[in-house]
């Protein structure tokens, strides 16, 4: 069977708290590496790199570990000195950005 | 000059024992590829790739092909086609060159056949420019597009764009007692701890005016001279250095300032992604495994900024890099 090599899923769209409350991953064929300047995200089916800023490469790493996308939440805006509520909308964004293009898929395997 | 070749059981010269690029090979003996290694600096038991002349199975293999080959690459210069690599991902890249002839080089690289252009004595210089780093990449090692030497036990690696003086600068450091690794293409290997890079051909080429620099007793440690080729001196080194580990890779830049050399601890990954070879390998396995020496490179703070005027002297940056060099601890 052939793969489909796209980064771009179709999405079913979820409610802010069906995201909070989702566990993500990386599926087997994507992987990143972490350098100073960003954190490089590579989809070894389609070829395609993807960069990440350092804070979004951080949330990648906190989102890895995490149970669910909010428990990601309460350590990251500790690292950053920053309200919850203001981590929480930029990791939102991010994971929706992430899921979009395969780069990470829920815990069911869906792409959000 | 005397000669001692082994033979087979029925007589024949037996197929030639190199290394190159990190890879055992096996050559036809009526194949010549000059700068290579000796078969003792391998490590026993691994598995060699041949290298071989065709004899009508390289058309037949590609003509009976079951679906249509991905055009992997072209290099073109002024619209005229230099060179293009196919591939089938049961055949494998079919490599062709202008003026060079054809190589199929096996989907795990274990196998290059070569049907030469029949009026082209110097054919064979596409396997070391080209097809042998291929293979290298599927076996497995990444290539760097770049210059490297042997420095005190250590590698160092100088890419660029064309014309940055890659090969001029390690022209000019191993005028100076450091041994060439390759003047275009040094293959790596990832390992545990670090990067350790292999040579490739240790066939030098230089511009006239490079060469012309060089004093007459700097220029005698290059090697031996060999015919030039198109417009280019060339030598070969006098011995094929081993393995050495990486120290340092310098990406060269065109300036107008004064030599400047600076270490990058924030180099751009893609620029390290992009100064390796044969970008038309694109197979999972090669995509993370150029990604992972991206990293290696930056982690362990590998990369370096080698700013050069337009007409700089390659003695002077090549004393830049030594100071440099001498300055840094060895890892």
């Amino acid at each position: 069977m052939t793969e489909e090599k796209t980064d771009t899923p179709t999405m079913v769209p979820m409610t802010d708290t069906e995201l909070l409350a989702a566990r993500v991953r990386l599926p087997q064929h994507v992987v990143h590496r972490s350098f100073v300047s960003e954190t490089v995200v590579l989809n070894l089916r389609t070829g395609k790199y993807h960069g990440l800023n350092p804070t979004a490469g951080k949330m990648l790493e906190a989102l890895e570990s995490a149970d669910t996308v909010a428990a990601a939440v309460p350590a990251l805006a500790s690292g950053y000195g920053l309200e919850q509520q203001r981590i929480r909308d930029d990791l939102l964004a991010l994971t929706r950005g992430l899921l979009g293009r395969g780069l990470i898929v829920t815990a069911d395997g869906g792409t959000g | 000059m005397a000669a001692l070749a082994e033979r087979s059981p029925d007589g024949a010269e037996a197929e030639h024992r190199r290394t190159g690029f990190g890879l055992a090979l096996s050559i036809d003996p009526r194949i010549s590829i000059a700068g290579l290694g000796d078969a003792d600096d391998l490590t026993a038991g691994e598995r060699r790739s041949r290298v071989r002349l065709d004899d009508g199975e390289l058309e037949d293999r590609w003509q009976t092909l079951s679906g249509t080959p991905l055009r992997a690459r072209e290099l073109r210069s002024d619209g005229v086609l230099l060179l293009s690599v196919d591939f089938d991902e049961h055949a494998g890249y079919l490599m062709w060159a202008l003026d060079h002839g054809r190589v199929l080089i096996s989907p795990d690289g274990l196998e290059l056949l070569c049907e030469p252009d029949p009026v082209n004595e110097d054919w064979a210089s596409i396997l070391a420019a080209q097809a042998l780093p291929l293979a290298a990449t599927v076996r497995g090692l990444e290539v760097m597009h770049a210059s490297g030497v042997v420095l005190d036990g250590r590698a160092l690696l100088f890419a660029g764009p064309p014309g940055a003086g890659k090969s001029s600068l390690a022209a000019a450091l191993v005028s100076d007692g450091a041994q060439l690794l390759s003047d275009d293409a040094v293959a790596l290997q990832l390992r545990q701890r670090g990067l350790l890079a292999h040579a490739g051909s240790v066939v030098l080429q230089l511009r006239s005016t490079e060469q012309q620099r060089l004093p007459e007793d700097r220029r005698a440690r290059l090697g031996s001279p060999l015919r030039s080729f198109t417009g280019k001196h060339r030598y070969m080194g006098p011995s094929v250095p081993a393995a050495a580990p990486l120290a340092a890779l310098f990406l060269l830049e065109r300036s107008s300032e004064q030599p400047v050399l600076e270490r990058l601890p924030a180099v751009n990954p893609f620029e390290l992604i992009g100064s390796t070879f044969n970008l038309s390998v694109r197979t999972p396995a090669r995509l993370q495994r150029q990604l992972d020496v991206a990293s290696a490179i930056a982690s362990g703070e590998l990369a370096h900024r080698l700013r050069v005027q337009p007409g700089v002297d390659a003695t002077q940056l090549a004393r830049v890099v030594r100071e440099h060099q001498t300055r840094s601890p060895a890892s």
